[in-house]
């Protein structure tokens, strides 16, 4: 069973087009990285892989279910920046609410949540930060706090949009590592307009413009070699970059 | 360091010798408006320093100006029909909760569902409440001193009912909050995290609105709509230098308001100013001071040594 099957989706926002006519099928354990300009539909694409936003046609199965009812089974990765610095939240406390749904007011949090959440905190390098309120981090810790909050559940479904933008190398690297230790084991999807990056590291490229098309890297890696990376992938008419090659 | 030891002794001895001699502390024991004024102020501590506390981490003091401000439609409303209409059981206080139930309601549903034009919603019905209020309250004859408590509050005319109401809603909040706690803070800090874990929002972000509605409400009895935004945010927006968790945010929050009751409520007896406003002026000045205390610490922290890499 594929992880992801996308058929015919088309999503409009007001009266503006964002996502036309995209197949899709993402099989268990690929590790993908998605990229496409920006307002190409990348964000979109997860929010409506996560149920938050409803296609005006077609349809999406997350491990054969509607999103809505998938939602358990993902991971997500937000960008950091987006968060109000001054919210009063330790970073522990932001770690356990990635399995928020297994927490109830009636009984304690379970001792092996408390353990795998003080695992990933330990994994990620930020045991020294772990009382600290998350506004406080910077943008590359607060980005791998981040990551061990969808990590904490175990979801076999882990959606990151953009995690290395605008983070210190070090971070970058330590983020990379843990999604290498987890290919195969999740089917990754990974937002990021780093391409050197998503050619070296992932299965598959699927860039999103209004549809979406895949790549393998290999295929990337030859439209960079011709200098022409951009044509096909941003839509834009190859004989402009053919002439002025 | 010895000396300013001493030096803190002795003002807090004046201090002591003071408060002893002031005449609130003595009419406090014989005088059972002022207690029940001061019951009354600890029950709104409470409530506020709890909702208040939602409502400065989710950034949404402006809904609670709003709602606080559209209560005055349907306290005319209520007043125009008693008055003119002879209607009697509709108690203006019904109608506040009618119309901080509304406004809060609709505002919850325009977060929800159109998100790019909430500000201007908010200020929409702000401003369409207090119109409808102003409308009826010129068509009502007679002195509205309902209208006036609602406006500048009404702690030393707080009735026994205003108290137990105040009781009930500490109780709901407590419980609701000790329930919830984990879902509300998911709510408050990340809406997406918590829709993908399951948490109903919608059901949620209506519930929490509610609440503010209802606070808002029983908290005009103390300080009257127009300050009730200070009682709810300020004590809240100041715990929040102190603190990095939600629940201890809290109970700071609620200890400070409770502080700045009593102070004020002691200030105006002595002074024989409206309490509401100076409640109000107590807490805008700690806040100040406080503010000001936490950039001093800060500024006085030595910059940390610049490692440069090898």
């Amino acid at each position: 069973m594929s992880a992801i099957a996308i058929s015919d989706l088309h999503f409009s926002y007001e009266e503006t087009s964002i996502l036309r006519q995209v197949n899709l099928e993402v099989f268990a354990g690929e590790f993908i990285g998605v990229i496409g300009p920006n307002g190409g539909g990348k964000t979109t694409l997860l929010k409506l892989l996560m149920g938050f936003l409803i296609p005006n046609q077609g349809t999406i199965y997350i491990l054969g279910k509607p999103p809505e009812k998938a939602r358990l089974a993902i991971g997500y990765v937000p960008q950091a920046h987006r968060f109000d610095k001054e919210f009063p939240i330790t970073v522990f406390e932001l770690v356990l609410m990635g399995a928020l749904s297994q927490l109830s007011a009636l009984r304690k949090t379970p001792v092996s949540l408390k353990e795998t959440a003080n695992a990933l905190i330990k994994r990620l390098g930020l045991t020294a930060h772990k009382e600290k309120a998350f506004g406080t981090l910077s943008g590359g810790l607060a980005q791998r706090a981040l990551l061990a909050r969808a990590l904490l559940a175990d979801p076999p479904i882990l959606l990151l949009d953009e995690p290395t933008a605008n983070i210190d190398p070090p971070s970058a690297g330590l983020i990379f590592e843990i999604l290498e230790e987890m290919k195969l084991k999740k089917t990754i999807l990974l937002v990021t307009h780093d391409l050197k990056t998503a050619i070296e590291r992932v299965d598959r490229v699927i860039c999103v413009e209004g549809t979406a098309s895949s790549f393998l890297p290999k295929q990337l890696c030859e439209h960079f070699a011709l200098g022409l990376y951009h044509a096909p992938l941003l839509g834009l008419p190859t004989d402009h970059f053919e002439k002025n090659r | 360091m010895l000396l300013c030891w001493d030096c803190l002794l002795i003002i807090l001895k004046k201090i002591g010798k003071t408060l002893a001699r002031l005449m609130f502390f003595q009419a406090l024991l014989d005088n059972p408006f002022l207690q029940m004024a001061l019951w009354a102020s600890l029950l709104a501590s409470i409530a506020s320093g709890v909702i208040g506390s939602f409502v400065v981490v989710k950034r949404i003091a402006f809904i609670g100006g709003s709602i606080s401000h559209s209560i005055l439609g349907g306290m005319g409303f209520c007043l125009w029909l008693q008055r003119v209409h002879g209607i009697e059981w509709v108690d203006p206080i019904l109608g506040a909760f009618a119309a901080s139930l509304i406004s809060a309601w609709v505002m919850g549903w325009i977060h929800l569902h159109y998100k790019q034009r909430e500000d201007s919603v908010i200020a929409v019905i702000w401003s369409t409440g207090m119109a409808i209020g102003v409308i009826f309250i010129s068509l009502t004859p007679g002195t509205n001193v309902e209208l006036m408590n609602f406006l500048f509050g009404n702690i030393l005319w707080v009735s026994s009912r205003d108290l137990s109401l105040l009781a009930g809603l500490d109780l709901a909040i407590l419980l609701l909050v000790a329930i919830y706690y984990r879902r509300l803070l998911a709510l408050c800090f990340d809406e997406e995290q918590a829709l993908l874990q399951g948490v109903p929002v919608k059901k949620l972000y209506l519930l929490l609105l509610s609440l503010v509605a209802f606070s808002i409400v029983l908290l005009t009895q103390v300080i009257g709509t127009i300050l009730v935004i200070t009682l709810l945010t300020l004590p809240s927006t100041m715990a929040c230098l102190f603190t990095n968790r939600l629940s201890i945010l809290m109970i700071i929050s609620a200890s400070l308001t409770a502080c700045f009751c009593v102070f004020g409520l002691g200030a105006s007896y002595e002074l024989n100013w409206p309490p509401g406003a100076t409640i109000s002026l107590s807490a805008a000045i700690s806040y100040l001071a406080a503010l000001t205390l936490k950039r001093k610490k800060l500024n006085r922290r030595k910059p940390s040594p610049v490692i440069l890499p090898h």
